[in-house]
């Protein structure tokens, strides 16, 4: 009944399809010699058998739901890849009869088969919107009815998998935030997208059956009794893998104990489809209501298709040229010629292309240029080529001519591939469309859970300490702006020009202990009287740091110079706040760890400065974006509960301002 | 406005169908500078903040979202957006009830190069109030 087959080492049942198919295949391979496309595809099956051979010991061996779910996505995926692959064999087979027939009988005519160029499709931002019914959140409470999600994406042999997303009635739609670019796809391309889905249940064992049955069923069965009702529901050895529409194959597997995915939903697009912007498109639902992986789905999916042909990407032809502008007969300059996109750039040497100099003129090749070979000039000896454009009302004919005959026809050739790539391409070669490689992961910031500065900025890795210093100075903008409103409390008025306090580097107090305001607190008097000598620098440079934050750049002799770290611009700035952080704390905080850096005396805005101070020191004159320890802007442990209070009511981390 | 018993409160009804009458539709077109696609103007609020700090706000338990600064000669400002507007709606997605950083991101989608705002105006709210007292 069984017989071991000797490619693949699984059981295959005889006459089953499969079966036919690698005698078919083993018969064309014996008669035909395996190119170099047959061994890359053969590899990439077995690499796809092995992987799934792998999916299905791990999924054997996990008692976790969620790696069931990831282990049972990973058979699907293999499963449906390698039976593309196979009908990709099947099919290349199939052109090397054809052809080799054809060459044969001789009777095809000179193959004027013009290929369109290949392309890169991309879709990102996959959305499917959903339909909860109200029933959905009034009657079921209690136990959340999930369902695991993901999509397969297919062009031609070619498969991605999208991440796995787990829904229930919180979700309104469906996101799937991957990139999935299609390296080679021509402009016939079919892409294919698939939703499988499967209920995210304790119990696997009920699979497919409906579920009000599969309820009743877990609920009343004993575990013994349940095992064999589960083996009992599983169709034999094999389990049935639709082909998404096309002819269930039995693969053999071993009895996969774990979660099922079905198919949900399907769609198809093609070139029409392609945009550079969202578009939405319908779903072809399969399943209804009783089905355990339902999921209800409005009936769309929201993604965007772009396309970037390789005629509009990459250098079509290139080469030396002659050009003339219009009908004078005189005017010939000497150009090196690249035809790429709609363009046919014309740079004075060829080393400007790699140089990047901007070319000496384009002419631009599009649907609407015509372009003909003329007759045999008087001054030429080889044919020139005719380029004419409208611009704007006017007709403007540039001529070209090659150094030789062969060149003059291979440049026609190039024109000519180009208008048959435009015609195949259509909308995508009107504008390049943008195709955003999906970039590494960007590091997650640790926002403390008031929200810190960290919170509302997000900051690049690849950003300098200049473009902070931008955001930072937007918000001391804003913050100024926020003063003038007239609903900002007293301490505002520390940051206000007065003529007491330093505002330049140039009028610095020879006292800093004179500076703060009478409006302030007496806290203010308390650091003033604390700070002696030893540490008069440090608030000293904190007022002036206060006044002009971020041109601390001509240091004078009687502050440290804070330059440019960017603890020291963020600190600063943190004295001065996001909305006017310096809240001033009634009494001081025990002086004993005072010292000589008055760490707690002073609100906040000191005790994050006097925080990056440490660090600052450290790191003084480094550039290190980072922060030495940790978490900055966290609420010291030596905080008293009645400073906590006043700064939480004054805490303007508590209405924050997001420059957008 | 003061309430009489017994007389009819249709002064009351017409107010608020004025002040839903006077939302704005302002239509902002981002611009690019560089790697970023700016809208030229600042949000503050959102239902994780702390609405007694807004100082644009009339009712100072409001938790929506209120525009607290616009950049001169930028985006906003050149739609029509003003200072102390609360932002109702953007692109047709709520913003009475998000947090600040929904908002934020509402606002500043990449794929999206405008953004349409539904904002009301104290303004006009309070112009309509005067006049009818």
């Amino acid at each position: 009944m069984f017989c071991r087959n000797q490619t693949t080492r699984a059981t295959i049942a005889r006459g089953s399809a499969l079966e036919m198919e690698i005698r078919r295949g083993k018969f064309r391979r014996s008669v035909f010699l395996d190119t170099l496309q047959d061994s890359n595809i053969q590899k990439k099956i077995d690499h796809e058998i092995r992987m799934r051979d792998g999916a299905c010991k791990l999924l054997a061996a996990c008692s976790q739901r969620d790696q069931a779910l990831e282990a049972s996505k990973s058979l699907l995926t293999c499963n449906i890849r390698i039976m593309a692959y196979m009908s990709e064999l099947q099919r290349m087979k199939e052109a090397q009869v054809m052809q080799r027939v054809a060459l044969r009988s001789s009777d095809a005519g000179p193959t004027d088969d013009r290929l369109p160029c290949k392309g890169k499709v991309a879709i990102s931002d996959l959305r499917i919107p959903l339909m909860w019914k109200d029933t959905e959140y009034f009657k079921n409470k209690g136990e959340l009815h999930r369902c695991a999600v993901f999509c397969l994406l297919q062009v031609g042999a070619e498969i991605h998998d999208t991440d796995m997303v787990i829904v229930d009635r919180t979700l309104t739609d469906i996101c799937f935030d991957n990139t999935i670019v299609f390296s080679e796809a021509s402009p016939g391309f079919e892409l294919r997208v698939e939703m499988y889905s499967c209920c995210s249940e304790e119990d696997y064992s009920t699979g497919s059956t409906s579920r009000k049955l599969a309820s009743k069923l877990s609920s009343s069965l004993g575990r013994s009794a349940g095992k064999k009702l589960r083996v009992a529901m599983d169709p034999g050895a094999c389990s049935p893998i639709s082909n998404g529409g096309g002819a269930t194959l039995l693969l053999p597997l071993p009895t996969v104990v774990g979660p099922k995915y079905h198919l949900l939903a399907h769609t198809t697009l093609s070139l029409s489809h392609v945009q550079d912007s969202f578009r939405t498109h319908d779903l072809s639902i399969s399943g209804n209501e009783e089905c355990s992986h339902w999921v209800p789905l409005y009936g769309n999916v929201c993604c965007r298709l772009a396309a970037q042909p390789h005629c509009m990407t990459q250098q079509m032809m290139s080469g030396c040229l002659k050009v003339k502008f219009g009908g004078d007969p005189q005017s010939w300059t000497n150009v090196y010629g690249v035809l790429k996109g709609t363009n046919l750039f014309c740079y004075h040497r060829q080393e400007d292309v790699e140089a990047n100099i901007e070319p000496a003129f384009t002419i631009s090749i599009n649907k609407k240029t015509r372009i003909r070979a003329s007759e045999k000039d008087r001054h030429n000896k080889a044919q020139s080529i005719c380029i004419s454009n409208h611009y704007g009302g006017e007709e403007v004919t540039h001529t070209l001519s090659a150094d030789s005959r062969e060149d003059t026809h291979r440049w026609m050739e190039a024109f000519w591939q180009q208008f048959y790539d435009m015609s195949q391409w259509k909308q995508c070669c009107d504008d390049l469309m943008k195709i955003e490689l999906p970039s590494p992961r960007k590091p997650t910031l640790v926002t403390s859970k008031q929200g810190s500065l960290y919170h509302e900025m997000v900051i690049d890795t690849s950003d300098d300490i200049s473009t902070v210093t931008d955001i930072l100075a937007r918000r001391m903008e804003e913050l100024e702006l926020r003063s003038q409103l007239g609903t900002s409390p007293p301490w505002m008025s520390l940051f206000e020009e007065s003529p007491g306090c330093p505002r330049t580097h140039n009028r610095l107090p020879h006292s800093p202990l004179r500076c703060p305001r009478p409006g302030l607190l007496s806290s203010e008097a308390s650091l003033t009287s604390d700070s002696d000598s030893p540490c008069s620098t440090s608030p000293c440079s904190r007022y002036s740091g206060w006044a002009e934050p971020l041109s601390l750049s001509s240091p004078s002799s009687h502050f440290r110079p804070r330059t440019l770290s960017l603890d020291a611009k963020l600190s600063t700035l943190r004295g001065r706040g996001y909305g006017g952080v310096l809240q001033c704390s009634c009494q001081p905080p025990s002086s004993s760890s005072l010292a000589p850096i008055p760490a707690q005396c002073v609100p906040q805005a000191t005790l994050s400065c006097s925080s990056s101070t440490s660090s600052n020191s450290s790191s003084e004159g480094s550039h290190s974006p980072e922060l030495s320890d940790g978490t900055p802007f966290s609420r010291p442990s030596s905080a008293r509960q009645s400073l906590r209070n006043l700064r939480a009511k004054l805490d303007p981390r508590n209405w924050l301002q997001s420059q957008v | 406005m003061s309430f009489i018993p017994g007389q009819p409160v249709t002064a009351v009804v017409l107010h608020f169908q004025l002040s839903c009458a006077l939302q704005q539709r302002i239509e902002i077109c981002k611009l690019r500078q560089g790697e970023h696609l700016i809208l030229g103007f600042s949000i503050g609020g959102g239902i994780d903040q702390d609405p007694g700090q807004n100082p644009f706000s009339e009712d100072k338990s409001d938790k929506g979202i209120y525009v607290t600064r616009v950049t001169p000669g930028g985006p906003a400002e050149v739609a029509g957006l003003m200072m102390g507007d609360k932002v109702m709606q953007v692109n047709g997605w709520d913003m009475t009830m998000v947090t600040h950083d929904q908002a934020r991101k509402r606002l500043t989608k990449k794929n999206e190069d405008i953004v349409r705002l539904l904002v009301t105006r104290k303004s006009l709210e309070q112009a309509v109030r005067h006049s009818m007292m």
